[in-house]
């Protein structure tokens, strides 16, 4: 919804509240009115970053590379991967539609050390431009472009586009949706061609199958696999805590009084951002009732959009792979080998062979079109995140202005990423491939951590999560650095 | 005359998209050695139906059966749709049912939530576009409009009540 048009926010006289809610070490928030909720239940969100960042490479290429290997009943892991970021994501939002701040500023409240770690791993692990490997590889198949001239022309065209957006919230959503609702409609008639109703049985039935793991699976060259398809399962790495800053942006809960960040061209209309965010009166019932109005709204995103996309698009995905292994063995022997190309390639091969060229273009469509939305987000979600946490805590940052700190971190990715196309390992140096596949695990348990320590402690009492939602993020943070140890001391790797 | 074209109006958001669907499917199904034109028409086969149901989701929204942007409705609408469309597709220029009509609808039905997900959230972009163009001749869609007005207005109440 193009809301560029609405008056700048000082147009409106501010309804002035004498009292603030005191939350850690920063400056203590100022009560203002909650907004009300939207008042249906509406499929338009910030959630559609999340499912954009989120289908990716661990639906489209590691689950139904796992299946093939071990059956479907590994899939009872991805349940609970997937079931753990939904969860994730409300308690995530909880902070941030509480408070209109980004989980990065609640972590700074909690301990500022903690949040400076966020900013360093993020550097560290979304730098590198392999992830647009896999795309633009999928694209030369289909018209012969060699990928690094797309992946590069993506990379520019990606900087060009957000530097002139004028309100860059408003641009991406609009972008992404459409073409994430061409990737859920393509899936679900592809899957429709394709798959039976054994496939999806063998699928579903798989992910009940709690606690099965084959012997082969627990040795040191598969175990690592798992342990970062686990990882993958949903949005991964940082992307949960990016959610954060688009939730803000999208005006949600009280988000709604804090400006937006624009394009580079019109950073110069930028609104001065406030250092922190605001808290509205818990113990007012009428404010509690649209808290209870935004909670709703959100988990409806929660379930339907980003459970419900995530699942549809693997389930397919994986429809997809069992037929393509029935009629091309070939497709096993590629996906043992992990070679990731030749893996899709196959599988697109046997996809064409039991319908046309055609289809096989079009599941590489696809393939190109994730790593599209990938890149899309990524970079955005980044460069928002470091700006967000620069503006805030770097001394003197504020004069330069969000917008304008935005553009810095989004054409510094951009141009690290082509030379590095162009002259360097575009996963990053091989020396350090295994620590930056730890740290980005290792953030996911980390955000688990901090997430328990700002919501139960930053926020006033009645807002706080309940207990069966604090035990699970606490189940997500042993399991995703459990995991992570087990396989570290086990078999001396990090992940795969 | 009038009110049907008015009332046909609102059913060309829902009806594209579908049309749009079947035509993605429409590489799909060829199977291997099929001529061209048999291809064509198989995804015709599916792009109709397809177009057809929309439509009539388009249509309902304007009767006030759908809300806009609610997903339940939607979702057991297409569950019925989707199934019925392949259905169609499939009796007329598939390989015959190899599981049974069971098994296939079964499937089928449960790939429809799916791709309700996929329709509801494009028609939910491009209807508002669409109704602001046609509002000032149709009052009919005019009348939905003003619904998603509504939305909107409960948006911007909220973003201008800024700090």
């Amino acid at each position: 919804m193009d809301t560029s048009n609405t008056p700048p926010a000082t147009a409106t006289p501010p309804v002035e509240d004498d009292r603030v809610w005191k939350a850690g070490r920063l400056d203590p928030m100022p009560i203002r009115k909650l907004p009300d909720a939207p008042p249906s239940v509406h499929i338009v969100g910030p959630t559609v970053f999340l499912v954009a960042l989120g289908v990716g490479i661990g639906e489209s290429y590691m689950w139904p590379r796992l299946v093939l290997l071990f059956g479907p009943e590994i899939r009872w892991l991805f349940l609970i991967g997937v079931t753990l970021q939904a969860v994730v994501m409300l308690e995530m939002a909880r902070y941030a539609m509480a408070t209109g701040e980004s989980i990065f500023s609640g972590a700074a409240r909690v301990f500022k050390p903690l949040m400076w770690f966020f900013f360093i791993v993020a550097i560290a692990v979304y730098i590198w431009p392999g992830h647009l490997s896999a795309g633009a590889a999928a694209f030369e198949q289909i018209t012969g472009i060699p990928w690094i001239i797309t992946a590069i022309a993506g990379l520019v065209l990606v900087g060009v586009v957000f530097s002139l957006a004028k309100v860059i919230y408003n641009l991406l959503e609009n972008v992404l949706s459409l073409l994430i609702g061409a990737l859920v409609l393509g899936t679900a008639v592809i899957a429709a061609m394709v798959g039976s109703w054994g496939d999806v049985a063998d699928t579903i039935t798989g992910m009940f199958a709690i606690g099965y793991l084959p012997s082969e699976a627990l040795s040191a060259a598969w175990f690592p696999v798992i342990v970062g398809a686990c990882a993958f399962a949903g949005p991964s790495g940082m992307q949960q805590m990016w959610y954060t800053l688009h939730l803000r942006d999208s005006g949600a809960g009280m988000g709604a009084h804090i400006p937006k960040v624009r394009g580079l061209r019109h950073a110069g209309e930028e609104e001065e951002m406030p250092a922190r965010g605001f808290m509205f009166d818990t113990d007012d019932p009428a404010e509690m009732a649209k808290w209870k109005g935004w909670r709703r709204w959100v988990t409806f995103d929660a379930l339907l959009l980003f459970w419900g996309v995530t699942m549809l698009v693997t389930i397919s995905f994986t429809v997809i792979a069992q037929s393509a292994a029935r009629l091309n063995p070939g497709v096993q022997t590629a996906l043992q080998q992990d070679d990731r190309e030749a893996a899709l390639g196959a599988m697109s091969d046997a996809v064409s062979s039991a319908g046309s060229s055609v289809l096989g273009a079009v599941f590489l469509g696809f393939i190109a079109l994730i790593g599209l939305n990938a890149t899309l987000g990524l970079f955005d979600s980044f460069s928002r995140g470091q700006a967000d946490m620069t503006y805030n805590f770097v001394p003197g940052a504020k004069k330069i202005g969000m917008s304008r700190l935005y553009g810095i971190f989004l054409w510094a990715v951009i141009i690290f990423g082509i030379l590095i196309l162009l002259f360097g390992p575009a996963d990053g140096p091989n020396e350090i491939l295994d620590t930056l596949a730890f740290l980005s695990t290792f953030a996911m348990g980390a955000y688990c951590v901090t997430l328990l320590l700002v919501n139960n402690r930053m926020l006033p009492k009645p807002i706080r999560p309940r207990w069966w939602s604090n035990v699970i993020i606490g189940f997500g943070a042993v399991f995703y650095l459990g995991l992570l140890f087990y396989c570290l001391f086990a078999y001396g790797v990090a992940i795969g | 005359m009038m009110i049907e074209r008015q009332s046909l109006e609102l059913a060309l958001p829902g009806a594209s998209i579908g049309a749009a669907a079947g035509a993605m499917a429409g590489g799909l199904v060829l199977f291997a050695g099929q001529p061209i034109g048999m291809a064509a028409l198989s995804a015709l086969a599916l792009a109709l139906p397809l177009a057809l149901f929309g439509g009539v989701y388009g249509l309902l929204l304007g009767q006030g059966v759908f809300r806009p942007g609610t997903f339940g409705p939607t979702g057991l609408f297409w569950m019925a749709a989707f199934p019925l469309s392949r259905l169609v597709q499939d009796s007329l220029f598939g390989t015959g049912l190899t599981e049974g009509v069971l098994p296939f609808l079964g499937y089928q039905a449960m790939v429809g939530l799916g791709f309700a997900i996929g329709f509801v959230w494009l028609h939910e972009r491009l209807m508002p576009h669409w109704l602001v163009r046609r509002a000032p001749d149709n009052p009919r869609a005019e009348a939905v409009l003003g619904i998603y007005l509504q939305y909107a207005h409960a948006l911007r109440a909220r973003k201008g009540g800024r700090r």
